[in-house]
């Protein structure tokens, strides 16, 4: 029996290289439980070892394999191939992001306004104290973000004349808040410029698209309420 | 100061890098992908405390030990330190616990034997017929966010950091490696690097950089396939008291919940398929230490090369040594200018990285100190604030 295959049709770009950019389509045979990532490796390694995508981790903790599938922006490596056979699925950077190459983009511009010191982990969700290790001081864990970008590149509002911080910063500065109170008036500061989150209308395309569960929209409101009453308990 | 060339962007290559640069040599790193695309990043996260290596593999897991004591210190932003546990399940699991006590001791590494009750209060995720456990230092790394700690310091001092640059031969003369030509796969076209020393820190495919300078090394890559899913089961890594097997360690990070792992040998680390039948096996092993992974689809399902060193005679690639050798190609083949990192593990990238640095340093007759044990990290964001691809 014919194995069945899925037609990827990927936008091709490399500045002065492949340019403008060009669709392209590669034919791959679906292996069981098949990730989009695990056919961009196929795709690689057996038709074109040029193609250029960013990937690390293979398990959505990294956020680097971010591109926009079928239009939408998600992680490639969690994303199943569900087309039928003979479909097609179609790939592109993420928007927002500067493209260098195929589906990799610059990251350059997603961190601008990151302070890099900002914190990645938090307080653990333990429950009762019976749970915490002796001789561990305190349960942590790693944040939810991935910093993978969809949310920015989901976002309607970011294209837009009016410079916006985006969803990814705005959680980021909402969780800082949280995870250091000392710092909380600086952060909501951050918040309230004018490219802050009055800019945000609501759309929540972030929270759609997020495949981590920060809900952007919910913490860029979270912001909001904080600005407008900062005595309010969060 | 000399330029030394690295091949191969993984963990091994970003810590060498941090340490060549630290002492003052020109550093560009090359790796035909992104960053810590090949095997590094596709690790589980297990920050080992060593204790896995303690009852067959002693210089590992000392050495895990007093790595995983520097990396805590070094990037704790990017580590979930909640210890770990060894759990027995059956009783023969339990007939090794004062072994596994008394070796991990003997290597240093601290341990604390818990009733079964007690560990069942710390895990209650845990199958509540679990023998008896003894915790230890284990903690999750984000293995992505870790190694790009050193890349950010290399790079911020002065490092060159090449990805999607891959070597396609190596330029010899007489004898000698004096660079690679790398084909830079965003303009397509194809660059001379001239180096003083080379080093291979290409990981499972270290044979393949090896090959173009027509010398073999003894590394075997060794896949391994992990699968995630849905939901943090527990605060600490869960591993079985027992022999290193398959499907024998459970580890939290973020929302997920990831299982390790198989392994076996292959030829060639960019023909690996997933076989079939392994995502089934690693469920129901680990369900036998967290009967909640059992009925949980798989969130994802990947697979990894490890860089296994191939120099005992060992078939068995769950026992083949986790240990590294820094190959001085002149000692071995007559081929200056030529040294190949081999084996090693994920916890361990700073210690490797540092004999590699060693004997670069003695190769051209420097004497610096190594410095990484102390010196600070910058943060991993720093360098994909700063880190440009092209023009």
């Amino acid at each position: 029996m014919a194995r069945k295959t899925v037609l990827f049709r990927i936008l091709r770009y490399k500045p002065g290289h492949i340019d403008p950019p060009v669709y392209q389509d590669f034919k791959v045979h679906l292996t069981p439980a098949m990730s989009v990532l695990d056919a961009l490796e196929s795709i690689r390694l057996t038709q074109d070892a040029g193609l250029m995508y960013r990937h690390c981790c293979h398990h959505a903790s990294c956020g680097t394999c971010a591109c926009i599938i079928d239009g939408v922006p998600a992680l490639a490596c969690t994303t199943r191939i569900e087309a039928p056979a003979g479909g097609i699925i179609t790939l592109e950077p993420l928007a927002q992001h500067r493209c260098v190459g195929d589906l990799a983009v610059d990251t350059n511009d997603f961190f601008e306004d990151f302070d890099p010191r900002w914190t990645s982990l938090r307080k653990g969700e333990q429950g009762p104290a019976s749970r915490r290790p002796e001789g561990v001081n305190q349960l942590t864990r790693l944040e939810n973000c991935i910093e993978c970008g969809c949310c920015v590149s989901a976002c309607p509002v970011i294209p837009e004349k009016d410079p916006f911080l985006g969803p990814a910063v705005l959680a980021a500065v909402n969780n800082e808040r949280r995870n250091r109170p000392r710092d909380a008036a600086t952060l909501l500061a951050l918040a309230a410029r004018s490219d802050g989150t009055r800019r945000c209308k609501r759309h929540i395309a972030c929270s759609r698209v997020c495949p981590s569960k920060v809900y952007p929209a919910r913490q860029i409101a979270d912001l909001q309420r904080a600005i407008e009453d900062p005595s309010a308990k969060q | 100061m000399e330029r030394i060339l690295i091949i191969g962007g993984g963990g091994t290559g970003g810590a060498l890098a941090h340490d060549l640069t630290l002492r003052g040599f020109q550093v560009t790193l090359v790796e035909k992908g992104s960053l810590l695309s090949g095997t590094s990043g596709r690790h589980h996260g297990l920050l080992h405390s060593g204790a896995r290596y303690a009852l067959h593999d002693m210089d590992t897991a000392r050495e895990c030990y007093r790595e995983n004591q520097i990396l805590r210190r070094l990037a704790p932003q990017a580590i979930e330190a909640n210890d770990g546990l060894f759990v027995a399940i059956t009783a023969a699991d339990m007939a090794l616990q004062q072994a596994f006590i008394d070796r991990c001791t003997a290597a240093g590494i601290p341990t604390r034997r818990l009733e079964r009750e007690a560990a069942l209060a710390l895990e209650p995720a845990l199958d509540p017929g679990i023998l008896g456990a003894v915790q230890v230092p284990d903690a999750t790394m984000d293995a992505w966010r870790l190694p790009l700690h050193f890349f950010a310091t290399a790079h911020f001092n002065g490092a060159c950091i090449l990805p999607f640059h891959r070597v396609d031969t190596l330029d010899l003369s007489n004898h000698q490696v004096i660079g690679a030509m790398v084909y830079n796969l965003q303009t397509g076209k194809t660059e001379r690097v001239a180096a003083d020393l080379v080093v291979n820190a290409a990981g499972p495919w270290t044979g393949k950089i090896a090959a173009m300078a027509g010398i073999e090394t003894s590394v075997k890559p060794g896949p391994g396939v992990m699968v995630s899913v849905e939901g943090r089961l527990t605060n600490m890594v869960i591993n079985r008291l027992h022999p290193a097997g398959e499907g024998d360690i459970c580890l939290p990070q973020r929302n997920l919940t990831i299982l390790g792992t198989t392994a076996w040998i292959a030829e060639d680390p960019d023909t690996v398929q997933l076989p079939a039948g392994h995502v089934e096996r690693l469920q129901a092993l680990c369900a036998r230490l967290l009967p909640g992974v059992a009925d949980t689809p798989a969130h994802a399902v990947w697979w990894a090369s490890r860089p296994l060193l191939d120099d005992a005679g060992e078939e068995d690639p769950m026992r083949m040594s986790r240990g590294f050798a820094c190959i001085d190609h002149r000692l071995n083949d007559n081929l200056e200018g030529f040294i190949s990192l081999v084996g090693g593990k994920a916890t361990t990238l700073r210690a490797m990285a540092k004999e590699a640095a060693d004997l670069v340093c003695a190769k051209t007759g420097r004497n610096i100190q190594c410095g990484t044990a102390t010196s600070p990290l910058r943060p991993y964001r720093q360098l994909l604030q700063t880190l440009r691809l092209g023009s």
